[in-house]
């Protein structure tokens, strides 16, 4: 039988994977207009991957060549790891903020080192349905953690530090959350921008924004089991 | 609030947080375990949640939904059989109306328990709809069948969150001497704790629990379609059972009764009693339940074997005082927009 998962959950899933990148894109646009740094490495991260993500549940909305996301989601998870590494130095043993961003690229090189079968939503995921199979058991693992981020960052006192986190750990920065730390280098960039910035750039939006992320992408590698 | 303020304001903050970041770091603060604890079981709640979005759950006929709980209706009582079939011929009806409406109340409930505010609707609800899982949806655990094995997942694993939800109802207080006993009390908790464990120690002896045959099959029943790496250990335990089924059944109710005592030993053996049912449990879930499924896409959950190792962990002697963190030591967290 013919799976029958109404196909407006996975367009929905699409629609709101576009979403985030769009607010991600609008975040890093900001960024730029007022010079503030921060965040930018997960802003550009959390783009590539809603329209990735939106490419896997919509495979009519696929585009490029994989080598080539595969080349930008391997660069990502490179410079997160190195992220990490920086703050485990400098901060002693703990689970660095950066640790997830750093995850979450590694279970997007998952989706595209083992693409799903044609249980997928997705055209462009499902050309390569003979290839090598995720190993079910590493796709749970990576969704369980995925899934326990979320939970962790709304739960969080240390508010948009999913984004906007200086890679210390969250109880070393307290009250420094990044959109008030590092968000706003008011020395610079123009007043419109520092506006639409301060509705823009609240910290439960860009929590909610890695929420979504990570309950879509420990969706799809559930769906890869 | 005009321009020149937010700029003023905000370089406040910059310096603030550049000399924040310069500060020696302090000793990491006390953690709320029962906090931890709560959003541990509210990402248990998400996974479920996603579980119930696989296509399959969309599906109707005999490899859906409702063919998966019209078939634990068999082998049950007639007045119960009624009750099972009819709930499954709701699902078959409406496959995505009920579907959507199960996943939605389970993402209410992940949610729910993440914020302090909605925490106990959360967690009420959640016993709620726990007790109507498990009336309904697992066929009450399958104890009116004789086939209740704690092995399987007996008394039904969805109960286990119902337990979960009492013994992490919010409160201030010690963790000490377990988390689980911070709002019910000790005495409570310990009660709960017997209960628990000397059930599961006569699940595993009563109807199939024992029967080497019956615990074949129930291995041989889950290990389609998992990893290769999966089915390599299902292989040998479904051996180890045929042949050694109801040594292993009553070794697992004796490890039941000590882990059951372990809460009157002292802190040392206690924390040797909840290792072993943790070790314990940890093979059953990996070996006898397969994850509950999960890795061969045909789960609801993960099956008991997680959340009674979830439920050893908050019986965990505590040996030091570990006070609630209070409002005053909380975390400061900036808010800009209310800046």
């Amino acid at each position: 039988m013919a799976m029958s998962t109404p196909s407006s959950l996975y367009y929905l899933f699409g629609v709101i994977m576009l979403a985030v990148a769009a607010y991600c894109l609008t975040l890093l646009t900001l960024s730029l207009a007022t010079n503030r740094p921060a965040g930018r490495d997960v802003e550009i991260s959390h783009i590539f991957m809603g329209v990735a993500m939106a490419g896997m549940f919509v495979g009519q909305w696929a585009f490029g060549r994989n080598a080539v996301w595969e080349l930008i989601f391997g660069v990502l998870l490179v410079w997160f790891v190195v992220q990490s590494i920086q703050s485990i130095r400098q901060y002693g043993l703990h689970l660095p903020h950066a640790l997830i961003h750093a995850i979450m690229n590694f279970a997007m090189l998952l989706m595209y080192w083992y693409p799903m079968g044609s249980s997928s939503a997705s055209g462009a995921m499902s050309m390569s349905s003979g290839g090598p199979k995720l190993d079910p058991g590493l796709a749970f693992v990576v969704a369980f953690i995925l899934f326990a981020s979320a939970v962790f960052t709304l739960a969080s006192p240390n508010k948009g530090a999913s984004h906007f986190g200086s890679h210390a750990p969250a109880w070393a920065v307290v009250g420094t959350s990044g959109t008030d730390a590092e968000h706003h280098d008011a020395a610079a960039g123009s007043s419109a921008a520092l506006r639409i910035e301060q509705a823009m750039a609240t910290p439960s939006l860009v929590d909610v924004s890695h929420v979504v992320m990570c309950v879509g992408m420990g969706f799809m590698l559930l769906l890869m089991t | 609030m005009t321009i020149t303020e937010v700029k003023e304001a905000s370089t406040a903050r910059a310096v603030l947080a550049a000399s924040e970041r310069r500060r020696p770091l302090a000793s990491r603060p006390p953690r709320d375990l029962q906090r931890t604890f709560q959003l541990v079981l509210a990402t248990i709640w998400l996974l479920d949640a996603v579980l119930q979005l696989q296509p399959f759950m969309f599906t109707r006929g005999a490899n859906g939904f409702s063919g998966m709980l019209t078939n634990l209706a068999a082998g049950n009582p007639s007045w119960f059989h009624r009750v099972v079939t009819w709930n499954a011929s709701i699902v078959y009806h409406q496959p995505i109306l009920t579907d959507a409406a199960f996943a939605g109340i389970q993402f209410l409930i992940a949610f729910g328990i993440i914020y302090k505010r909605t925490l106990k609707p959360a967690l009420v609800l959640s016993i709620v709809w726990a007790i109507g899982v498990w009336w309904f949806g697992e066929s009450a655990g399958e104890i009116f069948q004789g086939r209740a094995t704690p092995f399987g997942g007996g008394p039904g694993g969805v109960l286990f969150y119902a337990v979960l939800a009492v013994l992490l109802w919010p409160s201030d207080g010690s963790d000490k001497p377990f988390v689980a006993a911070r709002t019910v009390g000790v005495t409570v908790a310990k009660a709960v704790w017997v209960v628990v464990w000397g059930l599961l120690a006569v699940l595993a002896l009563a109807g199939s629990g024992r029967s080497p045959q019956a615990l074949h099959d129930l291995i041989a029943g889950v290990n389609n379609g998992q990893p290769g790496w999966l089915a390599r250990i299902d292989r040998s335990s479904e051996s180890l059972f045929l042949h050694h089924g109801t040594t292993i059944a009553i070794l697992l109710a004796i490890v039941c009764v000590v882990v059951a005592s372990g809460v009157f030993m002292p802190p040392q053996i206690a924390q040797i009693t909840v290792v072993l049912a943790i070790v314990v449990f940890a093979l059953i879930w990996i070996a006898v339940q397969n994850f509950g499924g999960i890795l061969a896409g045909g789960a609801t959950d993960p099956n008991s074997g997680l959340l009674v190792m979830f439920l050893a962990l908050i019986y965990w002697p505590l040996t030091t005082d570990r006070a609630t963190p209070s409002a005053d030591s909380a975390p400061l967290v900036l808010e800009t927009k209310e800046d």
